[in-house]
């Protein structure tokens, strides 16, 4: 702006100045608002466009097999990123995805069981989870105790369906540590 | 001089600024009128009254757990993205059996089998899932090939049964089937390809005459294929096959293929099955019939059999066999990693220095990992093993003698 | 206080680093700037009549940021494989908010730039506009070739984006068209085969068209766009001020002190401003800014509002999904492709035992004839100075009757094309039904 002031070409010989000082007209208003209030119109458009309304996305409720089919011990889900633990007739299910970022925690068997404390007392464990991502370290019942995760691993609920008897895992739905199936 | 020109530009500046102003409100008009369609989609009212039924019908509590917005099934075995139970919100509910649709609870029975979150919607009944209004889901609309096979169609037709069009999509997968429950009409004309003896002139599923053309896949081809020129009324593949069907040579001069005289309603079923003849563009898991296990040979099954019920019987039980063979038992192991335990009260004295009895009470090594996690035994199991294991031994020794 | 100071100067430290240190520099500033040298100071009156331009590069202009804008979001929404992209169109018909009008406003504003661009092409011809006036330095017949490219770019980029959404319209108009590619001589099997990346439509083209698409031909229109403007700008403005300048009563020259600025290091010769001293600015001109740039803005709402509106009236169509087994009947080009279409019908010849197919003939040779044809006539075209920014110059009147006549065959066989062919390319009257195509229910 300073440019043409000061060259001059900015001032006309005058003719520009009565329609810059009338005021402008209610007309001309409405049409300024008319003009910003569409524009806003169409950026809400072109950004509400880009929030899906449906996704395609695996369900968050699926069936894992008949619970008589399913190995004692640990079985990895590698679709679901999903730890799903037989114990005998109780079955309880832990989330691979690290608290922390997300990478999927590796399931590690430990050469010599080992002491734990937790809230019921002490425990012995022969296994635990741990993070190839930042080396967080849960152990087997997902309570974090090394490295950068904030939060246990999650626990997904597990439920018998009813019509064909198979289990059920509910993505949807966490569940306390002490959460067993007993089938 | 200069005055006339100044009035001569504010003529045009002020017309400008006018139109500028009209087309600024205007503008303002035709975007509000894009955000119309945005709040008030044919779907919403669809659901806001599917809400007030199951309010009026099983109270607010759970007229309030109702989804809300677009609803969609996707299956992606199949490919399948349905949006039909965006209004179809009662599809998979109990209780509104007789309520008008598209509020109506879906036949139960047939879903058990063929649950809507493996099956979608458009698999079996047609139409155009992508689609969020009604005329265009339906897919009665311009470039959509697979119209909704319902009701509608069916009286299109003259159907005797007006929802049997459907049964054409059973019969992709269920092709095979000698009958199909459910699929009257596939079933008839199963029975009449039977009857008739189309196979004496027509390849069929892969089997049968090469007279006339090869129908495997008659339901591939496309409308354009066919000659409609002799077709009265609306020309589509499915008036010409059952007009061919009914009088072949009246479609085509030229054809062998005899007239069977086949009942309108004859006629549809056959023309139904002709064109149901697909292919099947689904996961084997879909197909039915299919067996994914692997299925013992004969003499596996006698094999077995046999172990289970000869004197040796306890070791299979036991899983012992899973490593050890007895040969004297008849007992053979599915993988030979042990020693045959026919032999196994010498071996063990001359192996580990120590009597069978002894180390079976208190084994060492592999078998001590083996006895104490996956092989349990008791102590009447261990004396019965003990037991068998001599009289293994001893008819080893006759054996070799 | 002190917090504004801190911004000001933060905001000139990362927005505004140069500031101008002479009358020299503040000079420069504004014709090294692309943006502030897009219009000049002052404009003549005929350079803002409606009935000189019509505004028809400006619209082709809005239109082009009508569809970067539509297009820069459908990018985010459309996924270019041969699986999905059929779905992802119909997710953004239906499933999209505002996919619809997105879609719809997308494909009416390239369906208006073609025409737009082509008629302002014609209204250049008619006016004589390609022709050199009394600027120094001007080179208005290299403009004409630069409007020329952009139009076969703005065709170009109408048919790649033809293939994109995989239906039957798409597959079969692309199928067209590369083979008419594919029907030079000697290198057309092998411009076909790159176009496609193989020998068969499929992943491989639609990747190829897509990136052409969204990125190379944007970028081309871009650049040549700002060289049109550019150039328009260094030729002296718009024809029209030629021919104002040639109209200025002798007395009302003033005699004006030779003073030349020079356009330092951007081109030759010297500025068109100065060069402009025989009109008479008080009389004749106004002030740029605000008189054209509320025009430009008012054209802008003009041409969105069009387009909008004619969005509401025509939803964007989407055909059957790609099927390479089923040619529909009548499977046609875009429209703005129909005058070849109907050519290279009729053209493929036989000489002795040698047959030439229509489609070099009608697809190649003579659209290309055509385009040297326009890019070599400025140069042919001798007509004097003062027909040079009028509408139908008595002196051009043959050439403007030739060329009118060459776009009405054009628009003739585009609307014999478009409206009066049917299954089988036969022709129907306007009042004849076509025979209804079966369908399988």
């Amino acid at each position: 702006m300073k440019i043409f002031k000061r060259n001059g070409s900015w001032k006309e010989s005058g003719e520009n100045k009565p329609e810059v000082q009338t005021r402008r007209t209610f007309l001309e208003k409405l049409g300024l608002g008319g003009i910003l209030v569409g524009v806003a119109g169409i950026a809400f458009q072109s950004f509400r466009s880009l929030i899906p309304n449906v996704l395609y996305e695996p369900p968050k409720r699926f069936k894992i097999g008949q619970p008589a089919s399913l190995a004692d011990g640990v079985t990895f889900l590698e679709e679901k990123r999903l730890y799903v633990f037989k114990e005998g007739k109780s079955f309880y299910a832990i989330s691979g995805a690290c608290t922390h970022l997300g990478c999927t925690v590796k399931y590690t068997k430990l050469n010599q069981p080992k002491q734990i404390e937790t809230d019921d007392g002490k425990k012995t464990i022969n296994f635990e989870f741990h993070c190839p991502c930042h080396g967080s370290k849960f152990y087997s019942d997902g309570t974090n105790y090394a490295g950068p995760a904030p939060r246990p691993l999650h626990w997904y609920k597990l439920d018998v369906s009813p019509d064909d008897g198979q289990l059920i895992v509910d993505l949807g739905e966490e569940v306390e540590q002490n959460f067993r199936l007993t089938v | 001089m200069n005055h006339k020109t100044i009035e001569e530009k504010l003529e045009f500046v002020k017309k400008d600024k006018l139109f500028l102003s009209v087309s600024g409100i205007l503008f303002l008009l035709v975007t509000a009128f894009g955000f119309y369609d945005y709040y008030t989609p044919e779907w919403r009212s669809y659901q806001s009254e599917f809400r007030d039924l199951v309010d009026e019908k099983f109270g607010p509590e759970r007229a309030a757990s109702i989804p809300a917005g677009l609803q969609q099934t996707y299956v992606p075995e199949l490919n399948v993205a349905d949006r039909c139970i965006t209004c179809h919100q009662g599809a998979e509910w109990k209780g509104l059996e007789n309520a008008p649709q598209p509020f109506r609870t879906h036949p139960t029975e047939i879903l058990e089998k063929h649950p809507i979150s493996k099956y979608g919607c458009t698999t079996c009944h047609g139409g155009q899932g992508y689609a969020t209004e009604m005329q265009a889901a339906h897919g009665f609309v311009e470039h959509w090939e697979k119209p909704l096979l319902g009701k509608e169609l069916g009286e299109f037709y003259v159907m005797s049964d007006k929802k049997a069009l459907m049964q054409m999509n059973c019969n992709s997968c269920h092709r095979y089937d000698k009958q199909t429950k459910g699929a009257d009409d596939i079933n008839r004309a199963k029975q009449l390809v039977m009857e008739k003896g189309c196979r004496a002139c027509h390849v069929i599923n892969g089997r049968g005459g090469t007279v006339g053309p090869d129908l495997t896949f008659e339901g591939e081809k496309s409308p354009e294929q066919f000659n409609y020129e002799r077709i009265k009324g609306f020309k589509s593949e499915f008036s010409w096959q059952v007009a061919h069907l009914k009088n072949p040579k009246e479609l085509v001069p030229e054809s062998v293929m005899p007239n069977f005289n086949f009942s309108s309603a004859d006629a549809q079923a056959l023309a139904m099955l002709v064109m149901s003849w697909k292919k099947a563009n689904v996961p084997i898991d879909y197909i039915p019939g299919h067996n994914f296990r692997d299925i013992p040979t004969q003499e596996e099954k006698e094999k077995e059999e046999r172990m289970l019920k000869g004197p040796g019987a306890f070791f299979v039980k036991k899983n012992c066999f899973v490593c050890h063979s007895v040969s004297t038992l008849g007992i053979e192991a599915a993988a030979q990693i042990g020693p045959d335990l026919a032999l196994a009260v010498e071996d063990v004295q001359s192996r580990f220095g120590r009597t069978l009895d002894d180390f079976l009470a208190r084994p060492t090594g592999t078998m001590e990992v083996v006895l104490s996690t996956m092989i349990t035994l008791t102590e009447e199991e261990r004396k019965e093993a003990i037991e068998k294991l001599r009289h293994a031994y001893e008819l080893k020794q006759k054996e070799l003698k | 206080m002190q917090l504004v100071e801190l911004t000001k100067k933060a905001y000139e430290k990362l927005i505004w680093t140069w500031k101008p240190g002479s009358e020299k520099e503040s000079g420069d500033a504004i014709v090294k700037n692309l943006l502030l040298h897009w219009f000049p100071n002052k404009v003549t009156k005929g350079s803002l009549s409606w009935s000189y331009s019509f505004y028809l590069g400006t619209i082709s202009f809005v239109l082009f940021m009508i569809l970067v804008g539509t297009g820069l979001v459908l990018m985010f929404l459309y996924v270019p494989s041969v699986e999905r992209a059929y779905s992802s169109v119909k997710d953004i018909e239906y499933v999209v908010s505002f996919g619809w009008l997105l879609r719809a406003m997308h494909r009416i504003a390239a369906h208006l730039m073609v025409a737009i661009v082509f008629l302002h092409m014609v209204r250049v011809f008619l006016t004589g506009a390609y022709k050199n006036g009394g600027a120094v330095g001007s080179n208005r017949p290299l403009n004409w070739i630069i409007g020329l490219s952009l139009l076969v770019v703005t065709l170009l980029l109408s048919f790649t984006g033809y293939l994109l959404p995989w239906d039957q319209l798409a597959y079969w108009a692309i199928t067209v068209g590369t083979n008419i590619a594919g029907s030079a001589p000697l290198v057309g099997e092998s411009i076909r085969n790159f176009l496609l990346g193989g020998t068969t439509i499929d992943q491989n083209a639609l990747i190829r068209f897509y990136v052409l698409h969204v990125f190379f031909l944007p970028l081309i229109v871009v650049f040549l766009f700002s060289w049109h403007m550019w150039r328009v700008r260094k030729d002296g403005g718009l024809a029209v001020v030629d021919r104002e300048a040639l109209n200025q009563k002798p007395e009302s020259i003033a005699p004006v002190k030779s003073k030349t600025y020079s356009l330092l290091g951007i081109t030759n010769g010297t500025t068109v401003h100065v060069q402009n001293r025989m009109i008479d600015e008080e009389r004749n001109s106004v002030p740029s800014t605000p008189h054209l740039v509320r025009r430009v803005w008012l054209v802008t709402l003009i041409t969105f509002l069009v387009v909008v509106a004619l969005s509401f009236v025509f939803r964007a169509p989407l055909e059957a999904p790609a099927n390479p087994s089923v040619t529909p009947n009548p499977a046609k080009a875009p429209w703005y492709f129909l005058w070849l279409q109907e050519i290279v019908t009729i053209t493929t010849i036989q000489i002795g035992s040698f047959t030439v197919n229509g489609a070099f003939i009608g697809g190649i040779l003579l659209p290309g004839l055509l385009m040297v044809l326009a890019i070599w006539w400025p140069y042919r075209d001798r007509s004097g100075i003062e027909s040079v920014g009028v509408w139908f110059a008595p002196e051009r009147r043959r050439q403007n009757w030739v060329f009118i006549g060459i776009c009405l065959l054009i628009i003739l066989f585009t609307i014999i094309g478009t409206f009066l062919r049917g299954p089988y390319w036969k022709f129907y009257w306007p009042w004849e039904t076509w025979p209804t195509m079966p369908v399988k229910f």
